[in-house]
């Protein structure tokens, strides 16, 4: 993976890293009232959305209120996701000892489990961000985006599976949950708890939004069910193909890098930090764009510090841009048009063997350390079975 | 029903997965702050100043308040700076009064109490939980009546002296009241009131630190009981002051039928613990592994590091902190109590760790 940051000494590691703590500290700091406000003010959008949205859908009689009731019921669903559902999972909002605001007990409208996603995503994705072989959302398993991940041919294929992750997005979500959370179990922990196990957890939560969406409420609607039904379908689909885009732009654009077990044995906090600058690409927008990504616009800042407030993170922004910059520090952002665009550009380009996805990708600047080939495939495409594991080295 | 097995098998789950009651919440708290299913709110509806340091709020609470008996407390819960914090405070107003009334004493530190008193206006809204507390007339009641009430203790007792009055009371009641100055008297005119419409009262305000013309001066000591309560021996006794009135209190009483009610602040349970080193503590539910001291609750020691379980009142009485200790040992504090090692569930913020803890968190 090239890189167009500079190559820091472990001292300037250090103090990049203490500088960025120090950022985080004074910040934190500042959480309260106003954060509280905050989430309680999106809370509110997301009720209010929801009852509108479905009111319209069930009373529209013709196709003007039934767009804007799906739209409605659309946006309920992304700020429930992004800006209340990911921020409170993360615990951003634990403090205010609120149950409606609290990692424990909240659980959102979308078929991934909370508890599941809190797994693999909290811990797994948080802690080992980009890492080959860690990171089991570099890629979701089949994507492949850099010549770390051995090229086979069925990855000619990866346009089009992307297009159907695209619009099924929260089944990727859900079905990979279950099974990061078995995969990263020790093996001796494994006949306790089967993947059955993992897998009923998922199917459950299928079941209840299932039940909700596509049953309850058009039966609540009469006759006049496959309205609902459509409208629902409509507005999980919007949702769906919202957050795949404002996700992908988070690690895969083409200047993100990704990095290997080795690379990260005995890292610090600081060289912590450092690969989470250097995995992670933002968005620019307005604050209506970045409330509705949850703030992933700011992916950067949400790595770097995963358990502020997110609305916070408009304020680190440019503090830390400073910081990067004074370190020489590549800062990936750009707008969402862009920045979506080179995530395709790289998906389509990785879909080949190296000497085309390499002409794809341009000339390599600079090498952060000569890539690994790593002898084993690293992402299988098959799902795994449960007596195929991921290689943890 | 094989298609939905989950449904079949667990249609209550399904009904709250739904979330009627958030539903129902929030569009009642959008009519009216106060209305809600699932949490007793009550609006303040007026502010009395009781003393320089102490503020009555009269509050009026909606319609899930189960009622409660004199000399009960209640849990209150206030948002400061943006986060919820519970304390338990006496009921001072009789159970038939239309209105309920919390009176609240400033203490040193003291964060809801001091937030209470100067930021709490009318119309605001407080949570309020179920009310509860052994500190209640028995039911028979007893010919003779000592009460012992130290500063802000004075609530429940007040209570109870109305509830005396409603059932046509007619034995002998002796309130000794210290406080540390005239100045620092709490509900005086209700209790002046009291003394004046029921013979069996008997009222006596004793300054333990500035004296005054008129008034008794001194401690809580054996001769100042022998002076106001001569037939010690067949009076019931309620205490309800601090700590080191308690304990003395107790002392003096031995072998009289005592009931006592002593509340600390946070914290004030604990006993000064120092420890060499760190252990740690490993939370199952987040996978972080990280250092505490083991000398605080095992809640304060969370936080300080910036982790935020669910918590309540901080003294062992709520429960909202419980969670599953799956390995390692802890000390109760209230008690001093170790734990067994194996799988229990802990209330942490009244435990401390004794070794390496794994915790459902």
């Amino acid at each position: 993976m090239r890189t167009i940051s500079k190559k820091l000494n472990k001292e300037e590691i250090e103090a990049f890293g203490k500088e960025v703590d120090s950022l985080r500290e004074e910040v934190m700091a500042k959480v309260g009232k106003e954060d509280a406000d905050h989430i309680r003010f999106i809370y509110k959008t997301y009720r209010y959305t929801e009852v509108l949205g479905r009111g319209l859908i069930h009373f529209s009689f013709e196709p003007i209120s039934f767009v804007a009731g799906t739209l409605l019921l659309s946006i309920s669903k992304i700020i429930n996701n992004m800006e209340l559902g990911h921020n409170v999972l993360h615990g951003q909002y634990d403090w205010m000892n609120d149950p409606k605001f609290n990692s424990r007990t909240f659980e959102w409208d979308i078929v991934c489990n909370a508890h599941q996603w809190k797994f693999y995503h909290n811990y797994m994705h948080h802690t080992y961000t980009n890492v080959l072989n860690k990171d089991h959302d570099y890629g979701y398993n089949f994507t492949r985006l850099t010549e770390g991940q051995k090229w086979k041919p069925v990855h000619l294929t990866q346009p089009f599976t992307n297009l159907f992750l695209a619009l099924n997005f929260q089944w990727g979500i859900g079905a990979h949950g279950y099974r990061v959370e078995y995969l990263e179990t020790p093996k001796k922990l494994r006949k306790k708890k089967t993947l059955k196990d993992y897998k009923a957890v998922f199917f459950k939560k299928i079941e209840l939004q299932m039940l909700k969406d596509y049953i309850l409420f058009p039966a609540l609607a009469g006759l006049n069910f496959p309205k609902v039904i459509l409208g629902n379908l409509l507005a999980n689909l919007i949702r769906n193909l919202w957050t795949y885009a404002v996700i992908f732009c988070g690690h895969f654009t083409e200047n993100a890098e990704s990095f290997t077990t080795e690379e990260i044995a005995g890292e610090t906090k600081a060289q912590w930090y450092l690969r989470q600058l250097k995995g992670s690409s933002n968005l620019e927008g307005n604050n209506l764009f970045y409330t509705m990504t949850g703030h992933l616009s700011h992916q950067i800042e949400h790595h770097m510090f995963p358990d502020m407030p997110a609305k916070r993170y408009r304020e680190v922004a440019p503090r830390l841009k400073e910081i990067c910059a004074k370190y020489g520090q590549h800062y990936n952002t750009g707008s969402f048009v862009k920045q979506f665009g080179s995530v395709w550009k790289r998906i389509i380009a990785y879909s080949f063997p190296d000497h085309i996805a390499n002409k794809v990708m341009g000339k390599r600047k600079k090498y952060l350390e000569p890539s690994i080939v790593l002898s084993q495939p690293s992402f299988q495409v098959s799902l795994p079975t449960e007596e195929k594991t991921i290689s943890l080295t | 029903m094989k298609t939905f097995p989950f449904i079949y098998n667990q249609p209550k789950e399904f009904l709250n997965f739904l979330q009627p009651k958030e539903w129902a919440d929030f569009l009642l708290g959008e009519l009216n702050p106060r209305f809600s299913v699932t949490t007793t709110k009550a609006k303040v509806i007026d502010i009395k100043e009781e003393t320089a340091d102490a503020k009555t709020f009269v509050l009026k609470p909606n319609w899930l308040w189960k009622g409660f008996l004199s000399g009960q407390h209640v849990p209150v819960t206030v948002e400061i700076a943006g986060r919820r914090v519970t304390r338990f405070y006496s009921l001072s107003s009789h159970p038939n009064e239309k209105y309920l009334q919390i009176t609240v004493k400033r203490q040193k530190g003291g964060l809801v109490s001091n937030f209470l008193n100067q930021n709490t206006k009318k119309g605001d809204i407080l949570d309020l939980g179920e009310a509860s507390g052994e500190f209640v007339l028995s039911k028979e009641l007893p010919k003779e009546l000592l009460l012992l009430a130290g500063g802000s203790g004075i609530t429940p007792i007040h209570s109870i002296l109305k509830d005396l009055q409603a059932l046509n009371y007619n034995g002998k009641v002796t309130l000794l009241y210290f406080v540390r100055s005239v100045d620092d008297i709490i509900l005086k005119s209700s209790i002046d009131l009291l003394e004046k419409n029921n013979q069996w009262l008997t009222v006596q305000y004793i300054l333990s630190d500035v004296p005054k013309e008129g008034y008794v001066s001194g401690f809580l000591t054996k001769e100042i009981l022998d002076q106001y309560v001569p037939n010690l021996k067949s009076t019931s006794v309620y205490v309800c002051g601090p700590s080191p009135m308690q304990t003395k209190a107790l002392s003096l009483l031995e072998g009289l039928p005592v009931k006592s009610e002593l509340f600390l602040l946070p914290g004030q349970n604990l006993t000064n613990v120092k420890k060499e080193g760190t252990v740690d503590v490993y939370l199952s539910l987040s996978h972080k592994t990280i250092q505490v001291k083991g000398e605080r609750s095992i809640l304060d020691e969370l936080e300080e590091q910036g982790i935020y379980p669910q918590s309540g009142c901080r003294m062992g009485i709520c429960h909202t902190c419980v969670c599953k200790k799956q390995a390692g040992s802890v000390t109760d504090l209230s008690n001093g109590e170790k734990s067994q090692l194996g799988e229990e569930n802990i209330q942490i913020c009244v435990s401390r760790a004794e070794s390496n803890l794994e915790l459902e968190l």
